[in-house]
């Protein structure tokens, strides 16, 4: 069908266009840091701690309202912000927020849930019948946990991608592919501290996923890399990536196609909760498809790769069904 | 690669009928499948025409019973309920075990001959011994070590570490291993101590299990509301009966600070002060029942309890001892009853009566029986989703799994023409393999789980873009469409392979350190990507092959 209008043979060289793509990509990560470090990321309570209400908004009932009615609780600074909940209706909603409660050198954990406690008793006192859609509280003890694995998560991830990647290929691919995992890793965070949207245990799925992705990508790209290399020997080497890079372009942009119609399904009908974890991803989808052509590749150029030998190990033939 | 021998045929479709048959069951009402409801004890007439309804419902089914009848499991961010991590304090479970051998370490102390009667209260979980005659260090060591029980099985760790300092001074604490030891011996007693007083009928489906060695996960699904749950859990559950004394003068001399030795003041609810003994007359291990019962004057709920053997003969002597005088049931340090002794009360059934709720008097009444907890529970992480945002979750996960579907199947067909819509036939065998082998594994979906599955449909058609692209290649070289085809396939697995194993190596790691919804969306990647490759690489490929036996096309138009 349409992909048959699709040139038969593209020729971009994507090489000749690597510096400043460098240039490009050291100015996003520089950004990044600056705004991760300035800004700062917008941590949600599964890493902050703190709490997270959510009713129905009453009728007749305005936001100042239920900051009135628990600006006398003693919670130190409440937030509270009306929204649309997640749902095909989208119901009007009141959210409420407050940080880890001080307790005086006491047990905060223990503060932390009986403010839950009173602010949903203060809730339905001052609303008879009111709607609690949701409640959380994360103590200082798990939030400090769930940070910390998440972290480890992502840098278990990176790891044994690079093992892999080294397997199969040779290191320079491996060191390619996980900078490539770095920048986007480091850019989706800086987009994160620049729009001060939500960091929580979603966007760590989503980071992981996208590192899945990414990786994902450049392997198909190092995989043509290979068979083209051993194909035409004599071959510039800058010369065979553009190759393997142009031959793939159509598959890379058709599933990065597929796959940000999906995403893009999620970010705008699946409610409130997905909508921070599909920014990401999207954003991911986007920065990993250009990083494993401008950073994955274009570092295996630099750093040139052993065209003599027999690759190191060649996939055992595999009967399917 | 072209080649479909019948029995590969055959196995290819009972793949496909397996999972579509564990897929089945999603589509169906529970009592449509012969799943008899759940009692929940509920006695709204609401709740009771349901039940009755779904009873009917179930009874009339024809679902035969050879077909699996599980269905996803949904998470508590779908259906509504309430999560709470709990934890248990090592040290306050090794200093109240200690408290509970100062008795014989007196005892023992304190017998002829005397070493000491000066046993001071021990501080945290260690306790300091002096002596009075460094000569009768020995005796003294040998005493407390033959009081010093082991925790669990016999030739466990021993509770008490007993170390002489310098040539007068015992110093008895509880070892980093025997703390261990006890924490995890007091995790098992709370799990089951708490599955007694949330489920005290054994009918709910609250699920409690432990996580790493002093922590306690607490699932309830349907619950609303974590107020109760965390006050159930939060009283120590220490019942005891002592005999006690109401006299102003006797109150009145120990608010002054001067009690009977051996007694002290407690108050009620209503801040009514009674002085107890200290020794209790029945305690906790003498209360064999407990239940929600009826005031007989005015019908009002009430706890009804009822003694063991031996606890109903102490109680029923000491009442026949004591006529007229009071007697106190304190439970944490309250008193909840202190009635007047009319009469000895043998038999051992006993009531107590209050303002209570028929909730009240339930949860008070499984608290009583449950015993009580050997430590201190501290909530650390509560998460709770009511039923109106689990449903609108569901629903527009739904609709967005259904969105994301029509578009990528709509844009493929664009794309590829007909060989696309084999890869969209084979993305809907995808998905039903999905929720197949979730239903059939009892795995747990969550909302991140059911954009797992969207971000599925998005990168499953990857492998057979692969393969397309490759056939496009290998047609474009000149061959024709069959050996076009196999040399597409033959060449694209590695790729295919390499590619998805990376992702699914993310997906494992997120699995292994994510927690409750996160990990839901690990499962469903994880297996998303087993079902993809089978699909796209198996399930398309067949398609493909039927289709140039039987169309015999001269040319591929893709």
């Amino acid at each position: 069908m349409l992909l048959q209008y699709w040139p038969q043979k593209t020729d971009v060289r994507f090489m000749t266009l690597r510096l400043p793509a460098l240039l490009f990509s050291v100015i996003l990560i520089a950004a990044s840091f600056g705004l991760i470090f300035t800004k700062g990321l917008n941590f949600g309570i599964d890493f902050a701690g703190g709490s997270v209400i959510e009713i129905e908004k009453p009728a007749n009932v305005n936001e100042e309202d239920v900051r009135g009615i628990l600006g006398g609780l003693g919670l130190g600074e409440v937030q509270v912000n009306a929204a649309r909940g997640t749902g095909v209706e989208g119901i009007e909603v009141i959210v409420i927020r407050f940080a880890t409660q001080d307790a005086d050198g006491g047990d905060q954990e223990a503060a932390q849930q009986t403010a839950n406690n009173s602010v949903r008793a203060a809730l339905e006192d001052a609303f008879p019948g009111v709607n609690i859609r949701s409640s959380a509280a994360v103590g200082p003890k798990v939030s400090g946990e769930l940070l910390r694995s998440g972290l480890i998560a992502l840098g278990v991830a990176l790891a044994l991608m690079m093992l892999y990647i080294s397997v199969r290929f040779q290191w320079q691919y491996a060191l390619g592919a996980v900078a490539a995992l770095f920048h986007d890793v480091i850019i989706t965070m800086g987009m994160f501290a620049l729009t001060q949207f939500e960091f929580n245990l979603s966007t760590i799925a989503a980071l992981l996923t996208i590192v899945g992705y990414s990786m994902n990508d450049t392997v198909i790209v190092f995989d043509r890399v290979r068979e083209e290399a051993r194909k035409y020997k004599k071959l510039e080497l800058g010369k065979v990536i553009d190759l393997a890079i142009n031959q793939t372009l159509s598959r890379t942009l058709l599933t990065s196609g597929t796959t940000l119609l999906a995403l893009f399904s999620i970010y705008i009908f699946g409610g409130t909760v997905l909508s921070g974890m599909s920014f990401a991803l999207i954003f991911g989808v986007i920065i990993g498809t250009y990083s494993s052509i401008f950073v994955a590749s274009a570092l295996v150029l630099q750093l040139g790769i052993d065209r003599g030998d027999k690759p190191k190990r060649e996939v055992v033939g595999f009967q399917g069904v | 690669m072209l080649n479909f021998p019948a029995w590969k045929v055959a196995l290819i479709c009972l793949v496909l009928l397996w999972g579509g048959l564990l897929a089945l069951p999603n589509a169906f009402t529970d009592g449509f499948l012969g799943i008899e409801p759940r009692d929940t004890g509920a006695t709204d007439p609401q709740s009771i025409a349901e039940y009755q309804q779904q009873m009917e419902e179930a009874e009339a089914s024809w679902w035969p019973g050879v077909l699996p009848t599980s269905k996803v499991n949904l998470g508590l961010d779908l259906q509504g309920g309430v999560y709470l991590l709990t934890e248990i304090d090592p040290d306050e479970v090794a200093a109240n075990r200690l408290e509970t051998l100062q008795a014989d370490i007196r005892d023992v102390l304190n017998s002829a001959p005397l070493i000491t009667r000066d046993v001071p209260e021990q501080q945290g979980s260690t306790l300091p011994i002096r002596l009075r005659n460094p000569e009768q260090m020995d005796d003294a060591l040998r005493r407390l070590r033959r009081i010093n029980p082991t925790i669990g099985a016999t030739g466990g760790e021993k509770i008490m570490s007993i170390e002489a300092q310098g040539n007068d001074l015992i110093m008895i604490s509880v070892s980093q291993a025997a703390r261990q030891a006890l924490a995890a011996d007091a995790q098992d007693k709370m799990i089951e101590i708490i599955r007694r007083r949330l489920d005290p009928d054994g009918v709910s489906e609250v699920s409690i299990t432990p996580q790493g060695d002093t922590r306690i996960v607490i699932e309830a699904p349907g619950e609303a509301d974590p107020r109760r749950i965390k006050d159930i859990l939060s009283r120590a559950g220490r019942m005891t009966f002592n005999m006690a004394d109401s006299s102003p003068s006797s109150i009145a001399a120990a608010e002054s600070g001067l009690p009977r030795p051996g007694w002290e003041l407690v108050q009620d609810e209503n801040g009514i002060s009674y002085l107890i003994n200290r020794t209790p007359v029945v305690s906790g291990s003498d209360i064999a029942t407990a239940n929600q019962g009826y005031d007989p004057d005015d019908n009002s709920p009430a706890v009804d309890f009822r003694l063991t053997g031996s606890g109903a003969e102490r109680f029923g002597r000491t009442t026949a001892n004591n006529r007229g005088e009071l007697f106190a049931i304190v439970l944490d340090g309250k008193v909840m009853s202190a009635p007047r002794i009319n009469e000895p009360i043998w038999g051992g059934n006993v009531q107590i009566t209050g303002n209570f709720t028929m909730q009240e008097a339930q949860d008070l009444a499984a608290i009583i029986e449950a015993g009580e907890l050997p430590g201190k529970l501290g909530f650390i992480e509560e998460r709770t989703v009511g039923p109106g945002l689990g449903a609108d979750s569901i629903r527009a996960g739904t609709r967005a799994s259904l969105i994301g579907l029509v578009l990528v199947a709509i844009f493929m067909i664009i794309a590829y023409g007909l060989i696309g819509s084999f890869a969209v036939g084979s993305l809907l065998a995808n998905i039903i393999l999905i929720l197949g082998a979730l239903s059939g594994l009892g795995a747990t979906l969550t909302l991140p789980g059911i954009a797992g599955i969207i971000l599925t449909i998005g990168m499953a058609v990857d492998a057979n873009v692969i393969v397309f692209e490759r056939i496009r290649e290998e047609q474009r070289a000149g061959r024709s469409p069959n050996t076009a085809v196999i040399a597409g396939y033959e060449r694209a697995l590695s790729t295919i392979l390499d590619a998805n194993i990376t992702t699914f190596i993310a997906a494992a790691i997120l699995y292994m350190l994510g927690s409750g919804p996160v990990k839901g969306f690990a499962v469903t990647l994880a297996i998303g990507i087993v079902t993809s490759v089978f699909t796209a690489f198996v399930v398309t490929r067949w398609f493909t092959a039927m289709w140039l036996r039987l169309a015999k096309p001269r040319k591929l138009s893709i």
